[in-house]
């Protein structure tokens, strides 16, 4: 980062750097406005009346700050047992996650065995399959064990979807631990479980925890899957009630809409805001590297 | 195992290693496997099984119906499709549409990683908010922008009209905006993954190679194209390719922005086949569609992987 | 090495063989186990009610079931119209469909066909019988003659004059039992000017539209004869397509963007005064009544009257009971106590709609004394009639596929009227119609 100015003080440098200053504000100042205008408007419209929505000279800001809306679509939207359904499944996924690739993701770092290969190829290739090849007969197999229209089905299903980011993250965080840590851990005369509780985890903290918490954001905005396997309305998913806030004829109350649209959104965003820092180190290393 | 090994008297790091490997492909062997269970049968239940009878799918008539009958019917499914135009439409479509989000996807996120890699004020406010469509729901983005994109009271028509231009484009409904607009949603909604990754390669280029090639007297452009992407080339190529295979198989987005209107203009291929299955019942048709698709994202593969393996090479 | 492909082989076998298992058990077992005689019997019905009044009315309605039937509980879930037909679908092959099913008549003939809705015809006391007319019950019987359904409540299509501009532009406001056409069209010229058009139309869905107001002209498109429904496009079909692109293109008299838009995002325009004339759903009139900016004043037209009369096709909301429901004769009991006059009424003025049973629309006259345009909706749904479209089966993904692009393409006037009519038969054909 640094490195990159110190070429730029030499001589003419400096000129353009002169020019270029005020370009790269203004083209920074564009990103800004293309990535946060759109969340902005979304809050606001969230605040209007729907007076003010349907009237003929929509300001820009809201006339009153109406909190209305938001009680209006926690209530319309059962927004409540909604938000309650979409977190059981993400907290029950992401634990499940996290205890069946940690030790997975060891075993495939660690251990070069033919494993290695098929489990690499499949993370691809999972990654490949259109969705509708799978959920039909997935849906058959989950109504042949009775967990159709069911939140533990889903839970199921989105553990199953979310291991393969999960191993590929974890088994570069593993990578990343110097192998003779644990061989040193083992002259002191530790067992391997020992050598693994002590020494590999405490590392492996911030990458367990970046990993858990890109399966529950994943999770909390999963659509597809929720779709097709939960029909019952008091199982619902977030995503699926936002999808489904319109009336017989497509009236949609915009302003509850847009409460409702910003509800769903907070949890993800403050969990992204809690990792956004680690992304760049931790998650990278493993991405570059693969 | 492992440790009657390792409690002989300090010899040289490496050749611990290479024994420890040596015993691993046995003993570590079955560890591995052990370690890997837990994971496996869920996975092999769920994903592997599920996928291959759903591939077995695409070759029967199996449909919706109480007692319905299912057949296998070899490639009538795969004939019927040659013949089906509005399936190469949606097709062609979400080439369209996977092509152009990934570029300009790739061309927009490169610049802001550039951007966001100089010395500038409110650099670390922007790279949190670079972050905040990946955050975000799907089905929270096409709500949003849906009441961006509106004609009457969205924000975008509105500054048209402030400006003077016609500000009454249905941007979602019209036949020749709908696919654009909803591109440019797209790209919105996958730009961070493509720039926390072009930034992290920008910030691994070597500075050294930056400071040599400056002294011998490159400019800002000469340096960036023979020096920054060269070294950026591995991950330009995978995340470019992973970009193309997810924005393919694309669905939530467009599903709850346009669900593929109108009139079909974005019916990107997920959504129709989704149509076929869970409108229409005609699940073996839509797993027949399932599987051409397959294919196409095969050939995105491979060119992904032929690409890592070249890389990797030179 | 040589295990692990032998067990790889061994795997895809097993899937294979399963492949066939699952789908030979295929029909499943639904996952409810009720006793199928004596015993309190649950049962479940998801009611698509949006409006916070007609919820309202639907809870009170179940509620009170549930009070003087302790041995039959119906369980009230919240359903939504935007996907009812997806869910459906993955309900009826999950086995997991609700005992009572709320959707419209155009949706469920596929849905019979396919054997999924209970015949009803054994259980309806004559008072339901007789409260509705024969023609709105031909819209729910099947192909067989099964009655798949109890009708409930209906909308129509009406105009909606923003009194005002009419006063403005000298126009007195047309009375009278019915308003032609040529009239209509005539009106819209009048009152096209200033910057301001005569109609605003929300078409974005426009077949619904097309299908209901083609009556008016005796255009059917359908010919149904046993399990075969062949198309027809004709004059009579294509009738009214013709005027509303003649109106837009020729006339200038609608504004041709309102035309992309859906109905609920025209209403702006409307309040604002951009157009003299708003086509809807009747019920649009609760959002004219309740979200209107102050002073402003509208009435409901006389109904549209084509060649043949002011006959719209009835598309009533539907009461069904699923066929694998384990208590079809007490989800029908329910049905028919729904079906009385009085909770129909209660229904119809939440929702804004109007009642297929006459017995409850004579309530809804006297509790709303005619006001806010019930007087002229009321009377809109005595020449409401079955069309053919509702029991052609491949109807549905022939809308979605064909006649919804096609129309939009036709009233944006990027197709001719021949293309049109063409694409509109090949279409048919294409579904394996």
């Amino acid at each position: 980062m640094t490195e990159t100015h110190s070429a730029l003080s030499t001589g003419s440098g400096l000129a353009a750097r002169r020019i270029a200053r005020p370009l790269q504000y203004l083209a920074l100042a564009c990103y800004v406005v293309f990535l946060g205008f759109p969340l902005l408007f979304l809050l606001l419209t969230a605040f209007k009346s729907s007076q003010e929505l349907l009237s003929p000279n929509p300001t820009f800001l809201p006339q009153t700050w109406d909190f209305s809306n938001f009680a209006g679509a926690i209530e319309k939207a059962n927004l409540i047992q909604a938000a309650t359904n979409s977190l059981v499944v993400a907290v029950s996924t992401t634990i499940i996650v996290t205890l069946i690739s940690l030790p997975a993701a060891y075993a495939l770092a660690r251990f070069r065995t033919r494993l290695r290969t098929i489990a690499t190829g499949w993370i691809l290739l999972s990654q490949v399959f259109p969705f509708i090849l799978i959920i039909i007969p997935l849906f058959l197999v989950l109504k042949q064990i009775g967990l159709i229209n069911n939140l533990l089905g889903l839970v199921v299903v989105y553990t199953v979807w979310s291991l393969p980011f999960a191993l590929w993250m974890l088994q570069g965080y593993v990578a990343g631990i110097p192998v003779e840590l644990e061989e040193a851990g083992a002259m002191d005369g530790g067992s391997r479980l020992l050598i693994l509780r002590r020494i590999v985890l405490p590392l492996l903290a911030p990458g367990l925890v970046a990993t858990s918490l890109f399966a529950f954001i994943g999770s909390w905005n999963e659509f597809f899957f929720a779709l097709v396997l939960i029909q019952d309305p008091k199982l619902q998913t977030l995503p699926l009630t936002l999808a489904r806030f319109v009336g017989a004829e497509g009236q949609v109350q915009l302003g509850q809409l847009a409460a409702a649209s910003l509800l769903a959104t907070i949890p993800s965003l403050v969990f992204f805001a809690i990792i956004q820092r680690r992304l760049t180190s931790g998650l990278l290393s493993g991405a570059v590297k693969g | 195992m492992s440790t009657s090994t390792l409690t002989k008297p300090a010899p040289p790091v490496t050749p611990v290693k290479r024994r420890r490997r040596n015993t691993g492909t046995n003993g570590g062997g079955r560890d591995a496997w052990l370690l890997v269970l837990p994971a496996l049968i869920p996975v092999v239940l769920f994903s592997v099984y599920p996928l291959v009878q759903g591939i077995l799918l695409g070759f029967t008539d199996a449909k919706a119906g109480l007692n319905a009958v299912v057949t296998f019917n070899g490639v009538d499914n795969y004939v019927r499709l040659a013949g089906n135009q509005l399936f190469w439409n949606s097709f062609r479509i979400g080439l369209i549409w996977a092509f152009g989000v990934t570029a300009l996807q790739f061309l927009a996120s490169l610049g802001l990683a550039l951007l966001l890699n100089l010395d500038l004020k409110f650099r670390g406010f922007a790279r949190t908010l670079a972050l905040v469509p990946w955050a975000m729901p799907p089905v929270v983005i096409a709500i949003m922008w849906r009441l961006m994109l509106n004609p009457s009271y969205g924000p975008i028509n509105e500054a048209l009209r402030t400006v003077g231009l016609p500000g009454d484009t249905n941007w979602l409904g019209s036949f020749s905006t709908a696919l654009p607009a909803v591109i440019v949603v797209g790209v919105w909604a996958g730009m961070p993954q493509t720039t926390i990754t072009l930034l992290a390669g920008l910030q691994n280029v070597s500075a050294e190679l930056h400071e040599a090639a400056a002294i011998d007297g490159a400019g800002v452009m000469t340096r960036f194209w023979h020096v920054t992407l060269p070294a950026l080339r591995p991950i330009i190529v995978a995340i470019t390719t992973l970009d193309l295979i997810w924005n393919f198989n694309s669905f939530a987005l467009v599903f709850v922005l346009t669900a593929g209107g109108p009139g079909g203009q974005t019916m990107l291929p997920m959504l129709f086949a989704y149509n076929e299955a869970f409108r229409y019942g005609a699940f073996g048709y839509a797993a027949a569609m399932g599987n051409v698709m397959v294919i196409v994202i095969s050939v995105f593969l491979f060119l992904y992987l032929r690409g890592q393996a070249r890389s990797r090479l030179s | 090495m040589k295990r692990r492909a032998a067990l790889a082989v061994g795997a895809l076998a097993v899937a294979t063989v399963l492949t066939g298992c699952a789908f030979g058990g295929g029909g499943g077992t639904t996952s409810s186990e009720k006793p199928t005689a004596e015993g309190p019997v649950t049962l479940t019905f998801q009611s698509l009610a949006f409006q916070d009044t007609t919820i309202a009315a639907t809870k009170e309605i179940v509620d009170s079931w549930n009070k003087d039937h302790p041995d039959i509980t119906v369980k009230l879930q919240q359903g939504s119209w935007d996907n009812v037909h997806d869910q459906l679908v993955t309900q009826f092959q999950g086995g997991t469909a609700p005992d009572i099913i709320h959707d419209e008549s155009a949706d469920i003939a596929g849905f019979a066909n396919q054997g999924y809705l209970a015949d009803l015809k054994p259980y309806l006391s004559d008072d339901v019988m007789n409260a509705v007319s024969k023609d709105v019950w031909k819209t729910v019987t099947a192909q067989d003659g099964a009655i798949v359904a109890a009708p409930t409540l209906l909308q129509t299509y009406v105009v909606f004059a923003n009194t005002d501009a009419f006063k403005k532009a000298g126009v007195p406001l047309p009375d009278g039992k019915q308003l032609s056409w040529d009239d209509f069209q005539a009106l819209a010229k009048k009152l096209t000017g200033d910057g301001k058009y005569g109609i605003g139309w929300g078409m974005k869905q426009p077949t619904a539209t097309v299908m209901n107001l083609a009556l008016g002209f005796g255009g059917t498109f359908f010919d149904n004869k046993g399990n075969t429904s062949t198309i027809h496009v004709g004059d009579a079909e294509l009738e009214v397509p013709k005027r509303i692109h003649d109106m837009a293109y020729t006339d200038k008299s609608i504004d041709p963007v309102s035309l992309t838009q859906s109905g609920s995002d025209v209403l702006p325009g409307f309040f604002k005064g951009s157009y003299a004339m708003y086509v809807g759903g009747n019920y649009v009139a609760q959002q004219l009544t309740e979200s209107a900016p102050k002073g402003f004043s509208w009435a409901v037209l006389p109904p549209l009257a084509g060649s043949q009369g002011t006959m719209q096709a009835a598309n009533p909301q539907t009461m069904s009971v699923a066929a694998s429901s384990k208590h079809v004769k007490q989800a029908a009991e329910f049905i028919d106590y729904f079906m009385n006059p009085t909770n129909q009424a209660k229904l119809a003025e939440g929702d804004w709609l109007i009642p297929a049973s006459a017995p409850a629309r004579d309530q809804v006259a006297k509790d709303t004394a005619g006001k806010n345009g019930w007087g002229a909706m009321l009377a809109s749904a005595e020449a409401m009639t079955a069309a053919p479209f509702q029991s052609a089966a491949n109807y549905p993904q022939w809308k979605d596929q064909y006649a919804t692009p096609s129309l939009q393409k036709y009233l944006a006037n990027t197709i001719s009227v021949d293309e049109l009519k063409k694409q509109l038969t090949d279409g048919w054909a294409a579904v394996g119609g």
